[in-house]
């Protein structure tokens, strides 16, 4: 690595492209050979492909076969596992617990992240620190939030059930009545999630055009106006971004839901990830838990093409 | 990434400030009072009466229902740090958080410079970061990755949890370090060579006491990751030799007999100890890591 004086930029042509680009005179970073980008690159281009695409790989091709014996010779059965899932009713009962989930924390989980970051927005001077306060969830394991809020939703001593003896409300069996639990789980799970979307949507506000909303105040739109009509509008990809960050994180939550309810009560937290659990770990079906991990990265997958939609829609990329 | 955007606070609130505080300016700020009121009870409340619990007795829990313990004691502190288990966990937690956070640096700063420096074939690469974990999420990889172990026999290893994790975090890793090399001019790096500095003196000497915020923002990312991570420690250990905090607690909630809640309290409260020390100062950086581009 002697030093050089630097090449003049070397103009490029039609036929000296293809050298142009795999040459460093792009760079300009002089006295390096040509391999040294791809050796700095390769440990981790080598990592991601051997930790997240050959796993993914590997799921889908496994999915294909059946062992007759636990450790026997697999078979190759083809579809076999995904025509019993879509089958086998405690499956379907799984799909239908996560859309009550999934929906249930994007509607609870949005309309915080919404009014919060209109909040945050407005905090101003001493109250900035509320900003810092609103990632603690995010240092939150799903395990320790879900220990917090069995706390909190306990019969005897939780504060929501005191709360609501004040009104009169008595001996609720939060994990003993199925939609009760549900709800239980949802907001425990929305509260380890929130600070991404609040952080998300706060974002989008800040970067709002004030000459707007100035303009706004001079024809005499009130608060609630300008916020309706002007920010909320504004800020719509960021909150098609949160929803959707939300589904993902959401689809996927296994810690909170098995830590809270283990899947119970009568099966109404039996969500995809409880089932991929159970089926894997505790049945030990390898085979068909591979099946229901293809549908997961399907149902994901598909997320993602909505996500990279909107991001073209919307012109939000990745940012 | 972590430049400020411009806000439009000064300028909102200039016209407001101007007008006299009378009780309807106080009833107005209402709504802009009330939710953050709300939010600050949300996010803190559950920790606060956690953190409350945890400083009970077994019997106190139920006689005593205030958020200040009438008696505050530390005994079930006590009880959870000697319980068998603990300690291993907890030991296993940090090797693995700081492993995790030495490997995913030492693999992702080299890339990172690569991707940000270097006008390469491979350079499309690139996207492969931002698109692989948003297709396969930490549940998809849990079986698969167990089968995979078993094969190669790494199950029950601290090792592979460090090389696991450090797979999972470093696609966020990667792309927020691009944007903060990109960030650094590439004068510097050119006077350097003019200089007659060789490439390892420039990384060594100009890029990465530059790039020290970001070295440390994805340090704790990849830490926070490693001690919070669930689902593949679930899979991927089998006894105490390699099971970290999330685990161990998950096992003493679905333990039978008679609930310990502040036993189980101060276990929660004590896997938040580490951020503890660091919280004020990676807050500003951990909103940018948020929010720039990554399902993590």
């Amino acid at each position: 690595m002697a030093p050089t004086v630097p090449r003049p930029p070397r103009r490029v042509t039609l036929l000296r492209r293809r050298r142009a680009r795999s040459g460093p005179d792009h760079n300009s970073l002089i006295g390096h050979h040509k391999l040294t980008p791809y050796l700095l690159a390769l440990p981790a281009v080598f990592m991601v492909l051997v930790l997240l695409a050959f796993p993914a790989m590997y799921a889908s091709w496994g999915s294909l076969f059946d062992t007759e014996t636990i450790g026997g010779e697999p078979q190759f059965v083809g579809l076999q596992h995904y025509i019993d899932l879509f089958t086998d009713p405690d499956f379907l009962w799984s799909i239908n617990r996560t859309a009550v989930f999934v929906g249930g924390c994007l509607v609870i989980g949005m309309s915080l992240a919404t009014v919060f970051a209109f909040a945050l927005n407005k905090a101003i001077g001493g109250l900035r620190f509320l900003r810092g306060l609103t990632i603690l969830p995010y240092v939150v394991s799903g395990v320790a939030a879900a220990v917090m809020f069995r706390l909190l939703f306990n019969e005897d001593f939780g504060w929501v059930s005191r709360l609501l003896a004040l009104f009169g409300i008595e001996n609720v069996g939060w994990f003993i009545n199925p939609t009760l639990a549900m709800f239980a789980v949802v907001v425990a799970q929305v509260w380890t999630d929130l600070p991404l979307a609040i952080l998300l949507i706060l974002g989008g506000l800040q970067t709002v055009d004030p000459t707007l909303l100035d303009a706004a105040d001079v024809d005499g739109a009130s608060g609630w106006t300008r916020a309706w009509k002007i920010s909320l509008p504004l800020v719509t990809p960021q909150l098609v971004l949160a929803t959707i960050w939300f589904s993902y994180s959401t689809m996927t939550a296994l810690g909170v839901v098995l830590a809270m309810t283990g899947g119970g009560p009568l099966g109404a937290t039996r969500t995809l990830p409880v089932i991929l659990y159970e089926t894997a770990f505790r049945n030990f079906e390898t085979h068909p838990a591979l099946a229901i991990v293809v549908v997961v990265l399907v149902l994901n997958a598909l997320l993602t093409l909505i996500y990279f939609m909107m991001g073209r829609r919307f012109d939000i990329g990745d940012s | 990434m972590a430049v400020e955007t411009p806000t439009n606070r000064d300028r909102v609130e200039a016209p407001v400030m101007k007008r006299p505080k009378t009780l309807v300016y106080y009833l107005k700020k209402i709504w802009v009072w009330v939710p953050l009121a709300c939010l600050a009870i949300w996010t803190i409340g559950p920790v606060l009466i956690t953190l409350s619990i945890s400083l009970k007795t077994r019997g106190a829990v139920f006689a005593d229902p205030g958020l200040i313990p009438a008696d505050p004691t530390v005994d079930a502190y006590r009880d959870v740090i000697t319980r068998p288990g603990f300690r291993e966990a907890f030991l296993n937690s940090v090797i693995v958080g700081f492993g995790t956070a030495l490997l995913t640096l030492l693999i992702a700063v080299p890339a990172a410079y690569a991707f940000a420096r270097y006008r390469f074939r491979g350079r499309h690469l690139l996207l492969l970061f931002t698109f692989l974990p948003r297709l396969i999420p930490g549940l998809g990889l849990m079986v698969p990755l167990y089968r995979i172990a078993v094969a190669v026999g790494a199950l029950d290893n601290r090792l592979t949890l460090i090389v696991v994790f450090t797979g999972t975090i470093l696609p966020l890793a990667v792309w927020l370090l691009v944007g903060f090399i990109q960030q650094i001019p590439r004068d510097i790096e050119e006077a350097g060579n003019v200089d007659g500095t060789s490439f390892l003196q420039r990384i060594r000497y100009i890029v990465l006491p530059l790039a020290v915020p970001a070295l440390f923002t994805i340090g704790v990312l990849a830490f926070r990751e490693a001690w919070n991570e669930f689902d593949l420690v679930l899979a991927l250990t089998r006894s105490t030799a390699a099971r970290t905090l999330p685990y161990e607690l998950f096992l003493i909630t679905t333990g039978t007999g008679l609930a310990n809640n502040p036993g189980q309290a101060a276990f929660a409260i004590l896997t938040l100890l580490p951020f503890v020390f660091v919280y004020l100062r990676i807050e500003k950086y951990i909103v940018s890591g948020l929010t720039s581009g990554s399902s993590k």
